[in-house]
Formats: C-alpha cells, sequence, structure tokens
C-alpha cells in the first residue's frame, strides 16, 4: 500500500497540470480548482502514508521501482513529502484570489503543480537519475513561475539569476552522481548507501576517499540551492515574482539543500573534514544573511536575507552532526516564513494608512533605541543573563539524552543556545518598563518554553528519521574535531561574544563614539549596504564573459 | 583512420575551425525545409565516416571537440538570430558526439545524433514561423510574444528547454551518458562537459528573454493554429518518450 500512496502523490499533481491545461478553455478561472482539489488529495495521501510509518511495522526495503526510476518512502521521504504537500496547499488556496487579476491565471496553477510534483519527486528519489532530474526541474520551473509576469523584463533578470545559481549547483550533483555510478555500478541510493557503509574507502578519486569528494561536491550543490554565502545573491533580489511563489520559495525550495545533505547522510558520516568546512560556510551564511536583513529598509528584500541566514542556521545544523534538528529548523522556518511572506502584501498597504505600532516600552527601546535611565545592579543582571539560559538548557538537555554532553554538535548547539538566552535577557533589562522582574520572567519562561519544546520535538525527529542509535553517534563523531582545537575555538567564540556585550555595555554608557570609530562604522555601513560588492562583481562577470562571446563572433566573422 | 577520413568527419561533425565552413553554409541556407533536412542528416555523414574506420580517434581530436563545444556554446550567449543560434547550437551539440565515438555502438551514436537533432529541427520551423510573422527571428526586435501570441510561445518555450538538454528530453540523458563514458578516464572533459551544458542553458534562457518577455504588440498577430500545436507536442512528447528508451538502456 505504502508504494502505491507514494506513486499517487507524485502523480496526482502531474495529472492535475495536464487537466489545468487541456481544460482551461471550458473551465476559465474554475479550473484553478482542480489544482487545489490534487493538492488536498495528495496532503492527505502524504498524512496516510506517516500515520502508516508511525504505527505500521519497520519496513527493510522502502523503496519501489517503476522502470528505471525508483522510489524511495523512508521516514525522511515521508516526512519531506507532507511538508512540501502543506506548504503548497497554503500556496495554491491563496492564489486562488491573489493570481485572480493576473494573465495566465491557468498557466500559473500548471506551473504550481509541475513545481510540486517536481518536489515530491525530489524527497522520493531513490535513485541518482530521478534525483538530477528532479532536482533540475525544480530550478526550471522555479524560473517560469518567477517570471509570471511576462511584461515585467526585471522579473526575468532575476529570475535568470535563480536558474543560472541553480544551474551551477546542478554541476557538482551530476559529477557526484558520475562519480558514484562509477564506483559502485548502480544507481540506486540504497545500494549505494549500504556498498558505501560496508566498506567506506574502497573507492578514491585523485588519491581522496570517495566519500570525501562526493561529500564535497553535494555539499556544494545544497550550498548553490540554499543560497549560501558567495551563491546567496539570487535568494533577495527575486522580490519582482508573484508572492505566493516567494512564499513557495523561501518556505520550500530553498530548504532543498538540507534535505540533500540529510538524504546523504550515509555518505556525510564516512567524510573527515568535510562536514567542518560545511559548519563553517553556514556560519559564515548566517552572520552575513542577519547582518544583511537588518540593513534593508524593503520588507520583502529583509526577508529574503533572514531566509539566507535561517539557510546559514540550517547548514551549521548539518555541519555539526544535528541532521534531523535541520530537517526540523527547515519544517519551522517553511512555516513561519510562508506565512510572513503571504501577509508580507497586507502588512505593506496596512501600514501605507497606519503603522499599527504602538508607542509603548518596547517601541521607545527597538526604534528610538532609548534605555531605560535607573537600572538594577550590573553584577546581578550579568549573573542572571548569563546562568538562568544554562540552568533551562543543561537540564532539557540531559532529561532526552544522558550522554548528550558527550558530543561536540550538541556542545555548539547548546553554546548557541545559551548565547540566544543570555542576548534575549541582556536586551529585556536595558528596556523601560514599570516592573523590570515581571518582564524578565517573562522573558525567562518565553525561552524556556521555546527551548523545551525544540528539545523535545528535535529529539522525536532524530528518533524518527535515524532510529539507529549508533548511526546518530556516526553523525556526530563525523563532525568532530579534535578537542584541544574545539575549546580553543570555543574559548575564541565566548571571548568575542562577550566582548561585544561588553562593548555595547561601554558605548551606550559613554554616548557618542570617536571620530576614528565613527568612519570606521561609516565604512562598515556603506559595506553592507553594497551587499558586501558582490551582486556588482557578478553582473561585472556576466558582462564580461557577455563580452568576450561578442569579441569572438566579430573575429570569427560570425560563423 | 587516414588524415582524409578525419577531415571529412571533422566537417559533417564539425570542429573548430571547419565548424566555421559549416556554419556559413548553414547560414547561407534560408529555407526551413532545408536546413532541417541538413540538421537531420549532416551528422550522421559525419558519424558514418568514423565507424567505416575501425581505428580509434586520436585523443587530440577529443580535446578539439570539447574545445568547440565550449567555444560554440559561449558565443551563442551574444547571438540574436534564432537561425544562427540553432546553427551555432548544433555545432556545440555535435561536437560533443565525438567524446561517445568508442564508448557507444554505431547505431546508438546515430541515435544520439537524432535525439540532439530533432528540437533543432523544430526550432527551425518555429524561428521560420517568426520570420514569416515579423519578417525576420530576431531576439529583442519584437518583444511580449507571451502575450501577443501565447500558443506559439508556449511551443517555443518547451522546444528551447529540448534543445537545450532539459530532463526529460533525450539531450539530457545523452549529455549524462557521455559525461558518465568521460568521467572516470577524462574527469576535465566531464567538468568541460558540465560548463557547455551550462552555457547551453544560459544561452537559452537568454534567447527566451529575448523573445517571449515585453508588453502586448498593438497589431493583431496570428498566433499557432490548434493543429500545429498538437502537431509540436506529439513530437515532443515522442522524444521524450524516446528519451525513456534511451536511459533504459543505459542503466
Amino acid at each position: 500500500m505504502m508504494p502505491n500512496l507514494m506513486m499517487l502523490i507524485i502523480v496526482l499533481p502531474l495529472l492535475s497540470a495536464l487537466l489545468t491545461h487541456l481544460l482551461q478553455c471550458p473551465l476559465g478561472r474554475c479550473v484553478a480548482r482542480i489544482s487545489v482539489a490534487a493538492t488536498l488529495l495528495s496532503v492527505l495521501l502524504a498524512s496516510a502514508l506517516l500515520w502508516l510509518s508511525l504505527t505500521g511495522p519497520e519496513v527493510a526495503d522502502p523503496s519501489v521501482s517503476i522502470g528505471w526510476m525508483t522510489l524511495y518512502y523512508d521516514p525522511l521521504s515521508i516526512l519531506m513529502a507532507l511538508v512540501i504537500g502543506v506548504i503548497s496547499l497554503i500556496v495554491h488556496i491563496y492564489s486562488l484570489r491573489y493570481m485572480a487579476e493576473e494573465a495566465g491565471y491557468a498557466r500559473f496553477f500548471m506551473l504550481l503543480d509541475l513545481m510540486t510534483a517536481s518536489l515530491f519527486l525530489l524527497v522520493s528519489a531513490g535513485d541518482l537519475i530521478t534525483l538530477i532530474i528532479s532536482w533540475h526541474l525544480v530550478g526550471v520551473f522555479l524560473y517560469f513561475l518567477l517570471g509570471q509576469d511576462t511584461r515585467s523584463p526585471s522579473a526575468y533578470r532575476y529570475a535568470f539569476w535563480t536558474m543560472i545559481t541553480y544551474r551551477i549547483g546542478d554541476l557538482p550533483l551530476v559529477l557526484a552522481a558520475i562519480l558514484l555510478f562509477q564506483a559502485y555500478d548502480t544507481w540506486s541510493l540504497p545500494v549505494i548507501f549500504e556498498q558505501i557503509t560496508l566498506n567506506p574507502t574502497a573507492h578514491s578519486v585523485f588519491g581522496m576517499p570517495l566519500p570525501e569528494v562526493i561529500g564535497i561536491l553535494l555539499a556544494l550543490a545544497a550550498f548553490a540551492r540554499s543560497a549560501q554565502f558567495l551563491l546567496h545573491t539570487w535568494l533577495p533580489y527575486t522580490m519582482d515574482g508573484p508572492t505566493p511563489v516567494s512564499a513557495l520559495m523561501h518556505a520550500g525550495i530553498v530548504n532543498a539543500g538540507g534535505f540533500l545533505i540529510n538524504r546523504f547522510a550515509p555518505v556525510f558520516v564516512n567524510t573527515s573534514d568535510v562536514l567542518q568546512w560545511v559548519f563553517i560556510v553556514g556560519l559564515i551564511s548566517a552572520v552575513v544573511g542577519s547582518i544583511l536583513m537588518l540593513t534593508q529598509n524593503d520588507i520583502k528584500k529583509s526577508l529574503g536575507y533572514s531566509t539566507m541566514g535561517q539557510m546559514g542556521f540550517m547548514v551549521m545544523e548539518c555541519g555539526i552532526g544535528a541532521f534531523s534538528l535541520a530537517i526540523y529548523h527547515l519544517i519551522a522556518h517553511g512555516v513561519f516564513k510562508g506565512t510572513l511572506f503571504l501577509s508580507a502584501g497586507s502588512v505593506i498597504n496596512k501600514s501605507r494608512k497606519d503603522d499599527g505600532v504602538p508607542k509603548d516600552a518596547l517601541y521607545t527601546f527597538v526604534v528610538e533605541r532609548q534605555p531605560a535611565r535607573t537600572r538594577k545592579p550590573w553584577f546581578l543582571m550579568a549573573a542572571i543573563t548569563l546562568l538562568i539560559p544554562l540552568a533551562i538548557l543543561i537540564p532539557s538537555h540531559w532529561f532526552v539524552s544522558e550522554d548528550y554532553f558527550q558530543k561536540q554538535g550538541a556542545i555548539i548547539l547548546l553554546f548557541f543556545g545559551w548565547v540566544t538566552g543570555a542576548q534575549l535577557i541582556f536586551s529585556t533589562y536595558r528596556m523601560q518598563t514599570q516592573n523590570l522582574w515581571r518582564l524578565v520572567a517573562i522573558s525567562i519562561l518565553s525561552f524556556a518554553v521555546v527551548i523545551i519544546g525544540y528539545i523535545f520535538v528535535s529529539h522525536a525527529f532524530d528518533v524518527y528519521l535515524y532510529p539507529d542509535a549508533a548511526f546518530r553517534e556516526q553523525m556526530y563523531a563525523a563532525a568532530s574535531i579534535g578537542k584541544i582545537r574545539f575549546d580553543i575555538i570555543v574559548a575564541i567564540v565566548t571571548l568575542i561574544i562577550v566582548s561585544g556585550w561588553l562593548l555595547t555595555y561601554y558605548s551606550e554608557r559613554n554616548g557618542k563614539r570617536t571620530r576614528y570609530a565613527g568612519r570606521v562604522w561609516l565604512m562598515f555601513y556603506a559595506l553592507i549596504s553594497r551587499e558586501f560588492y558582490m551582486t556588482d562583481l557578478y553582473t561585472r562577470l556576466t558582462r564580461t564573459i557577455l563580452s568576450v562571446a561578442s569579441k569572438l563572433n566579430v573575429w570569427l566573422r560570425w560563423n | 583512420m587516414t588524415d582524409l577520413h578525419l577531415l571529412a568527419a571533422a566537417l559533417f561533425l564539425p570542429l573548430f575551425p571547419l565548424s566555421m565552413l559549416f556554419n556559413a553554409f548553414f547560414n547561407r541556407v534560408q529555407h526551413a525545409v532545408l536546413r532541417g533536412a541538413i540538421l537531420i542528416v549532416w551528422p550522421h555523414i559525419g558519424l558514418a565516416i568514423i565507424h567505416a574506420s575501425a581505428s580509434t580517434v586520436p585523443e587530440w581530436m577529443t580535446t578539439l571537440a570539447l574545445v568547440t563545444a565550449l567555444l560554440y556554446a559561449l558565443r551563442m550567449l551574444a547571438l540574436r538570430g534564432v537561425g544562427q543560434w540553432t546553427g551555432f547550437l548544433a555545432t556545440s551539440m555535435w561536437a560533443v558526439l565525438w567524446l561517445a565515438a568508442s564508448d557507444v555502438s554505431q547505431s546508438m551514436h546515430h541515435l544520439y545524433a537524432l535525439g540532439l537533432s530533432i528540437p533543432l529541427v523544430l526550432l527551425v520551423s518555429l524561428s521560420a514561423g517568426l520570420e514569416k510573422r515579423f519578417g525576420a527571428a530576431y531576439t529583442g526586435l519584437y518583444e511580449g510574444l507571451a502575450l501577443s501570441i501565447p500558443r506559439f510561445s508556449g511551443v517555443l518555450v518547451v522546444v528551447v528547454l529540448a534543445a537545450i538538454a532539459t530532463p526529460i528530453f533525450p539531450a539530457f540523458f545523452i549529455m549524462l551518458s557521455l559525461i558518465l563514458a568521460t568521467g572516470g578516464l577524462m574527469p576535465f572533459a566531464a567538468v568541460s562537459l558540465l560548463i557547455t551544458w551550462l552555457l547551453w542553458s544560459w544561452a537559452g534562457v537568454r534567447l527566451l528573454q529575448g523573445l517571449i518577455v515585453g508588453n502586448k504588440s498593438e497589431e493583431d498577430i496570428a498566433d499557432l493554429s490548434l493543429l500545429a500545436a498538437w502537431a509540436y507536442a506529439i513530437i515532443l512528447i515522442a522524444l521524450i518518450l524516446s528519451s525513456m528508451f534511451v536511459i533504459g538502456s543505459m542503466s
């Protein structure tokens, strides 16, 4: 039954796309309802599949072959299919009215169905060819969805940026697939994973173990798809596309990088250095994305950079071996970012009449940047700031897994949790409020609820997606580095963060900046307002390539 | 393989600089049916010459084939004429067929050539359609075809996608099998093929953007007839089915 359900989930949107195209003339705009109904049905089937997977016995070989194509229905595929289905359904329903005035209404729903089918195929691909096909097709359909308004050259310009970045990301994936096929003489993912697990060092490329090379190539493909630093410029600029497409892209498509790393987890656990590099790239993307998000004055572009930052966090989680946490993160991010995008339009419209921001203590503190005049003793507040997050984090982690603190990746997560919690409390005690202790207590309570919820849900994901405890250990082990190196890095990062807090505290106490500091600040602002000159660099590069092509044509007399 | 054989094969599976002769000839031929016939027949002559000789293709010719494919893919980026664009894409695609000379059977090799050429023939036919409607088939000359002639634009988009080796058209599987054939022995050849493929996509997107994007024309322009659209659809579906067949034999 499960294989049939998986096939139906993919076939339904394909069928819907065909019917939407063929029946657009007789049915007019009502044709979109076929598309919505098919997506709803896919969601119901995906829910049934998840139910069967949770309650039924474990399937030894969760794959089904249709000719040369293999579909996989392991926990990762099933969970991702449900996520994609739900996001796609929301986008479909939202688009019914949102796109009603636009030209090419039926074409939009047809493309939306094709995109949904490609995404279903991507997450359920059980062989390398199906994976490459769906990976490639997602980029193609996204290009046409972003260019839905065929009158807008700018929409197509930025859709092209997306398409070309995705195509660049396709290349390492194809190379990885070819290398895997040459080594194991099969396209089947389960067979390849089995062979790699049995003997990871059986094959090498240019003297490097095959899993290491494959890991690098797959990470590159994931970086392009998830807008990681240097391959991120397309993401914030695709706002000329329809809002539902932005929602689908930010809530679903951009997460494909995290999915890819999870899908190839058996390869990544056999690498030695790849995950550390994944972590570093994720960290840089998270920092750059967050900085650029804060400097935007366009809400949609700001959301775009926020997605880049979140994708950075997701990739970082993979980099520390917390693969299932990355899946939880991408789902959670998908839900809130989809909501933000779909409501962005109405927020903009409303704020044109009234910004709706109450002029309360929070407004005074965040917008007008006026901290409280009277403060509590700094030592007491510093102690609360630093100790309470730890008091919440350590027992809750210990509760789900006693050996949690033996894993480096877990320590890093804990560290980030601690920094976030401390930052939250650090911010609140400077706010103007009548009852500071009440505010601090509410902040701590919110933090505790978020952390405990996050830990328990991520633990459930861990057990569902990777039921083998030994494999989970392997994932953390693959992401680990030498103990001394790790301790030094943690010490340096702690020093940087605490220095940052002290600097903020000092600058707020002493008021004005020096002239030198002001100049440095201005230079930094110029740099981030130009988005680190990345877009300028790529535009220059593109123009150079086109100019070379043109000159070659002239020299060779256009023959 | 004698030098004469090599020379003849390099003309019919065009390699630089002989590819310039092919493109000059292709540009001179204006009739769509003749152009289509050339696109179908030309590479098969080259393949027949290669397979008539029992000896293997020299390595330097494989390198030249890669350079030719890359060169024409790059040059396509700066083209505006649809006809010339088709000729350059044909040159770039046929050049990569040299890489499979020793790896696939003669019949499969001919099938590869056919799989690459059929979308190009469709493109030539659409280019003739543009010339008939507008007097010329150039990007940027007229715009907004998606709104003016939506059916024609839809077919054009799918045909261009088929031509630039998008899944699940034959050219995609052919490229995959060629990369597979070269990946183990010549990793740099595989990378060159991938870059060539990327450039095709880039050029294809530029071509489409120059034609379909923009405001609707004020003049009334006749769209593609429903019958013609169905004819194109049937050929494209046949192409997809045939690619399933190619992949079936590959895996």
